[in-house]
């Protein structure tokens, strides 16, 4: 019942945040220059350009666009390209699982490096290796993640030729969200295995120095000596009983960053040619496609929101005081 | 069963703080979380070099080493725009130094000492001009960020209730948003509203978006910091009192929220600046022909095979900026942040 | 315990050191593994091979009759959709898809016969009806559903009307005498003649593309790739050789260039000559460039229609401001051919030099001051470049030089949709444009009557001529024009387009910088078979980047 209530609680707030994004939305890219009209009709007459205005609904009041684009988006249409007729739903379904998988793997490799160099600082905290690996990291996180994805492009993509520059395969996502588009897992990695890089190089810091910090206040705990004193070794400790707790908050952040970098990684996504929704959005607003444009925003705010939901839910279950309680 | 230790965290056992707001509680206490790696990082700046915290001792020498190194850059800048010393013509091609330059295939060229970009213009005076270009934008965008975001983050955390609600709500709509669609979106509105004789500089439209932007962050973490703060027993004391709210938060709040915001400051320089790079790339930065470092590398990284030099030398200016900037940041913050409740 | 920790410790790094070995291990097979398997993918011998073609830009919508066609798009709808003529090596516009395109007298009707048995890839038959839906469309007459904006501009002066007069004639009646209308069937490979189902498919015409082409579509995976297959009816008996051609959009040539050294792709088009440069010199690519004859030229309009450009002096203080072999040498490396003419070296008009002035940067100084006094004070320049860093910095370069001359230059960024915006509403004064204005050696109308016949358009008026960039009204010019359209032989084609060459220098419209040569640059495995034309009509031409693409094959 208390779990209901917060659930019910929750999603009204989903909803309602979505309604206030989607109208925000709608008037920040209504305010942007330009019609539609000079990308599809570059040399029309003000005649051609009035009617097709018109036949793309333009000419009506704002609050009716705002209307009926969220009737259609209540029935599941994304509208359509104005260019080409195509609609938003299959350009979504084609670019929103790139996104995806990439923030994945980022977030993977990002973790695999973090997580023993976390254990290992937190170990060691105030020693040599500390403060170098903490120099290093803190080094990195001056690197901006544009000019790392040039210098990776160039020494491993152009001079050493290990890996493409820029493309896309399918990997085991996509299949999910259109089934014509079979997985080919080797090219796949190695298309995004620089970008992913790309990206997690820039968390790598931040979850180390979270998890560093999370597990020195843990390693203090009356469980841990009394788990030292039952004779457990310090490899077991660290991975098996310290872990766990102080793993929470770099989970939770893990998760929510999923959510944010999906519409963040364009300049990335850019640089690598990479298929994903940050590059649609970023060539929508360049051709005024403002019904496209909407749709990707909605998206983004969609997962933004549910994965927030769901990362809020998953913290207020998994309290760690309640599992201190009972670990102890 | 032995005591729990005092995490800082809600004292209510079973319906602790949502993820969010633990979430916000460890960015105020790690000066944030990486929010969107493309554009705007509020990164994790709680990561000094060194140990969380160094008491008593003097600034180390990294921090001098970041402040010599600002504060040349800060120098070069300044004289570079006035006109003092601008080390040639930022603007001049030579077609004898054409994409030449250190590393470049077709080798050095005489007298040009970190080499020429694709237009034959000298690398030196480009970039000296370009330090103040970024400087411009990301210290001008920061304070249009401080001074809005600021200030609904003070008051929010300060007043509580439904005026918080509604403040929180406003910053969590613009931060679905995702970051570059606000950024491209309102310069293209700038663009468009300024006309054709360019009512607003590109500098300007520039450090209005990446200012705006930044509202939101800003906005929650001085949030964050001021409701710390509001529920401290001297607040509550001046309201017992009978002062007057706005009083209490500006003679009580504030002071004691500057300094963690100082650090924030400093901090979100460094991502200003790359923000600028990241909109150069986009190809919303500053227009051309005037350098900044960001459009520095946007324009040349199609020759970044033939000339790295360009890319590489802007960015390993951008790259010590930012380091300099995270390392200041930290160490302001070790100086006058008090965190509460100590391990 | 200690013992027990020193025994530990170890056991526990080892473990992490071989997991970071074996992940290692696993990136490098990853990158040998995946490396053979794209080259091995490129190569793969089925009959005819599978091609990776790399382009610079992607086109979304094939609505042929809508659109505004770069090269991107042309080289696809080249594998997709035939043209009813072809340029071929002699600069002649001979029937392709049609049999034959025959004028009467006086080139007022045009009689088109098209061939027996043809049909689109859904298995209608390419027949008068659906040619003359087609061109019904690209005239925009008024029934048409599919007009364009583009197309109907260049169209309607010429096109009366379209008659299928019988399944395999059409008749084209023009409202006015064109020697070199069968040059219009082409327009640079833009003419493709789409079936009557795409047409009238509404709404799903930008997707649904039906040609009767070498290729028929299979998928488009938009910012990835577009592949075309083998069409196994195609009316060219023994073509298309490849199985397979997959388009890449990559819009960074130096990564094109990578790519195609690092095996992505087997063919790419590129018109820098940095990057043609870059292939010549590997050694391990071949190139086909093109050579001199009809290329496009690179120009900068200057906006004739008001301040600062409507007056002759600005534009020569402009011109003569400009030291174009310094660009020609910063940007290119000096490789591309400066241009003084608006046409190539065998297209009717070429000159040497038509009559531009040269750069002289003391004249400059001297014009400038003499229109600054002229006019009151001023000379503000506004120049208008994409957002593409090639662009940009030319015309950075540009303005550089003309601030040296007093000119006072600023540059005005946006997408291309923009800048043609502003080019048409007048908003910029300079700007920076590429075009072919010779590619046939009979006739130079098509290429230069539809771009460069007045603004201001006298018959009907009040009509704008909006291709027309230059926004420029010369009587000399258009009379020249319009005597060149009605040229009964190529010896009066050649002696009024020689005079129109002359005469667009004189009035100085436009400045142009070079001639652009297009190149393939290819690998070893693929045959850049380019077949010669149907029924004797010779070889075909390389001509604005496009080339033919029902000859390529690889093989291992």
């Amino acid at each position: 019942m208390e779990l209901t209530k917060t659930v019910a609680k929750r999603l009204l707030q989903l909803v309602i945040v979505l309604l206030f994004v989607t109208m925000f939305t709608f008037l920040l890219i209504r305010l942007l220059p330009g019609d539609p009209t000079t990308t599809i009709i570059p040399f029309g007459t003000d005649a051609q350009r009035a009617a097709l205005r018109n036949d793309l609904g333009l000419n009506k009041p704002i609050y009716e666009q705002y209307a009926d684009y969220l009737t259609n988006l209540l029935q599941g249409d994304l509208g359509k390209q104005y260019n080409s007729g195509r609609p938003v739903i299959d350009l979504v379904s084609q670019s929103l699982p790139v996104s995806l998988q990439l923030m994945i793997y980022a977030q993977f490799i990002a973790l695999l490096f973090a997580i023993p160099l976390g254990i290992f600082t937190a170990y060691r905290a105030g020693t040599r290796s500390d403060k170098a690996i903490n120099t290093s990291a803190f080094a990195l996180l001056a690197l901006p993640n544009f000019v790392l994805a040039l210098f990776l492009s160039y020494f491993v993509g152009a001079q050493l030729k290990w890996l493409p520059t820029g493309g896309y395969a399918p990997g085991w996502m996509d299949q999910f969200f259109d089934s014509s588009r079979s997985p080919d897992l080797i090219e796949h990695a190695r298309y995004l295995l620089l970008p992913a890089i790309t990206l997690a190089v820039g968390q790598i810091a931040v979850y180390m120095r979270l998890l560093r910090s999370d597990m020195i206040a843990t390693l203090q705990e009356n469980f841990i000596t009394m788990a030292k004193a039952k004779g457990l070794s310090n490899q077991r400790i660290l991975w098996r009983h310290a872990l766990r707790p102080s793993s929470l908050t770099l989970l939770t952040v893990a998760g929510l960053n999923v959510g944010t970098l999906i519409g963040g990684a364009v300049v990335i996504e850019v640089i690598y040619g990479i298929p994903g929704m940050g590059l649609k959005i970023y060539q929508a607003v360049f051709s005024k496609e403002y019904v496209e444009l909407q749709s990707y925003v909605v998206v983004i705010a969609v997962l933004f929101v549910l994965v927030n939901f769901f990362v809020d839910f998953l913290y207020t279950v998994l309290d760690p005081r309640i599992r201190r309680a009972r670990a102890s | 069963m032995p005591e729990l230790p005092d995490t800082g965290l809600d004292d209510e056992i079973g319906s602790g703080p949502t993820a969010t707001e633990a979430f916000e509680r460890e960015q105020h206490e790690f000066g944030g979380v990486a929010g969107d790696s493309g554009l705007l990082q509020v990164g994790a700046i709680e990561a000094g070099p060194a140990s969380t915290r160094r008491r008593g001792a003097g600034l180390g020498f990294g921090a001098w080493a970041a402040i010599g190194w600002m504060g040349f850059i800060v120098l070069i800048a300044v004289l570079a725009k006035i006109g003092i010393l601008t080390w040639g013509d930022a603007n001049e091609s030579f077609a004898s130094c054409a994409r030449k330059g250190p590393l470049a295939d077709e080798g050095g060229a005489k007298g040009f000492l970190l080499g020429c970009d694709s237009n034959g213009r000298d690398m030196i005076p480009r970039l000296a001009l370009g330090a103040w270009t970024s400087l411009l934008v990301a210290v001008g965008a920061v304070t249009f960020g401080f001074i809005i975001g600021g200030t609904l983050g003070l008051i929010a955390g300060f007043s509580g209730g439904k005026t918080d609600t509604i403040l929180t709500g406003m910053f969590n709509v613009l931060l679905s948003v995702p970051v570059i669609i606000m950024a491209l979106a309102l310069v293209a509105f700038l663009q468009g509203a300024s006309g054709e004789e360019g009512a607003l500089s590109p500098e300007m439209i520039l450090i209005i978006a990446i200012g705006v932007v930044a509202i939101p962050l800003i906005g929650r973490i001085t949030r964050a910091s001021s409701l710390t703060w509001a529920q401290r027993e001297f607040v509550l004391a001046s309201r017992a009192q009978g002062a007057k709210s706005r009083r209490i938060m500006i003679r009580e709040v504030l002071p004691n929220v500057l300094p963690a915001m100082f650090s924030i400051a400093l901090l979100a320089i460094g991502i200003a600046i790359v923000a600028e790079g990241a909109l150069a790339i986009l190809g919303v930065g500053v227009r051309p022909p005037t350098p900044s470092w960001g459009n520095m590398i946007a324009l040349d990284r199609g020759n970044l095979f033939k000339s790295p030099h360009i890319v590489f030398e802007a960015s390993l200016l951008i790259f010590f900026t930012v380091l300099s900037l995270n390392l200041l940041g930290d160490v302001v913050r070790a100086r006058f942040d008090v965190r509460e409740g100590g391990l | 315990m200690a013992d027990a920790h020193r025994h530990a410790t170890p056991h526990r790094w080892t473990r992490l050191s071989a997991a970071a070995v074996a992940i290692a291990l696993v990136t490098v097979a990853f990158t040998g593994v995946g490396g053979a398997s794209v080259r091995h993918r490129a190569h793969q011998a089925k009959s005819g091979g599978d091609i990776t073609f790399g382009l610079e830009a992607e086109t979304t919508a094939y609505c042929l009759t809508k659109g505004q066609y770069a090269i991107s798009g042309i080289q696809v709808i080249a594998a997709v959709y035939d043209t009813l003529t072809v340029p071929n090596s002699k600069g002649v516009a001979t029937p392709y898809l049609a049999k034959s395109v025959e004028p009467n007298a006086d080139f007022t009707v045009w009689t088109i016969g098209l061939r027996e048995g043809v049909t689109f890839s859904d298995g209608t038959p390419v027949d008068a009806a659906a040619v003359k839906l087609n061109l019904d469309n690209y005239r925009g007459a008024p029934d048409a559903t599919q007009a364009g904006s583009l197309l109907p501009i260049i169209f309607t002066p010429i096109i009366q009307d379209v008659t299928a007069t019988d399944p395999l004639t059409v008749t084209v009646t023009l409202k006015t005498p064109v020697s070199a209308f069968a040059d219009y069937l082409f327009l640079e490979g833009r003419m493709g003649i789409m079936a009557p189902a795409q047409i009238n498919a509404g709404e799903e015409c930008a997707t649904k593309m039906i040609g009767s082409g070498p290729f028929t579509l299979d998928t488009y995976a938009p910012n990835e790739k577009t592949v075309v297959v083998k069409n196994p009816d195609y009316w060219q008996k023994g073509y298309p050789k490849a199985d397979k051609i997959t388009f890449v959009p990559v819009t960074d040539g130096a990564v094109r260039v990578t790519q195609l050294q690092g095996g992505q792709l087997n063919v790419m088009h590129t018109s820098s000559a940095q990057q043609i440069e870059t292939l010549q010199n590997s050694g391990q690519f071949k190139t086909l460039v093109q050579q001199p004859g009809y290329r496009e030229i690179t120009y900068n309009f200057m906006l004739s229609d008001t301040a600062p450009f409507n007056s002759p002096v600005a534009r020569e203080a402009f011109a003569t401001a400009i030291d174009r072999n310094t660009v020609n040498q910063i940007r290119n490396k000096g490789l591309f051919t400066v241009a003084n003419s608006l046409m190539d070296t065998k297209a009717p008009g070429y000159l040497k030099n038509a009559g531009y002035p040269a750069f002289n940067l003391k004249k400059a100084k001297k014009l400038v001051a003499q229109y600054k006094a002229e006019s009151g004070g001023s000379f503000d320049v506004v120049m208008g470049t994409t957002t593409d860093a090639e662009n940009s910095a030319e015309l950075q370069l540009v303005a550089e030089q003309l601030n040296k001359a007093g000119i006072n230059a600023t540059i005005a960024t946006s997408d291309q949709a923009t800048l043609i915006n502003k080019a048409l509403s007048g908003s910029i004064d300079v700007l920076r444009w590429r075009n072919l204005h010779g590619s046939y050696s009979q006739s130079s109308d098509q290429d230069n009557y539809p771009w460069f016949s007045n603004y201001n358009v006298a018959n009907p008026p009040p009509a704008k001529n909006l291709l027309n960039f230059g926004h420029f009204d010369d009587a000399t010019t258009q009379d020249l024009l319009d005597q060149g359209r009605a040229a009964a032989n190529v010896a009066d084609a050649k002696k009024i387009y020689t005079s129109y060459n002359q005469a667009m220098a004189k009035g100085l419209y436009l400045l142009p910088l070079w001639f652009v040569n297009w190149a393939i640059g290819y690998d070893p495995s693929v045959t850049l078979n380019l077949p010669a034309l149907p029924d004797g009509n010779g070889k075909p031409q390389f001509i604005y980047g496009r080339i033919p693409v029902l000859g390529l094959s690889a093989s291992n």
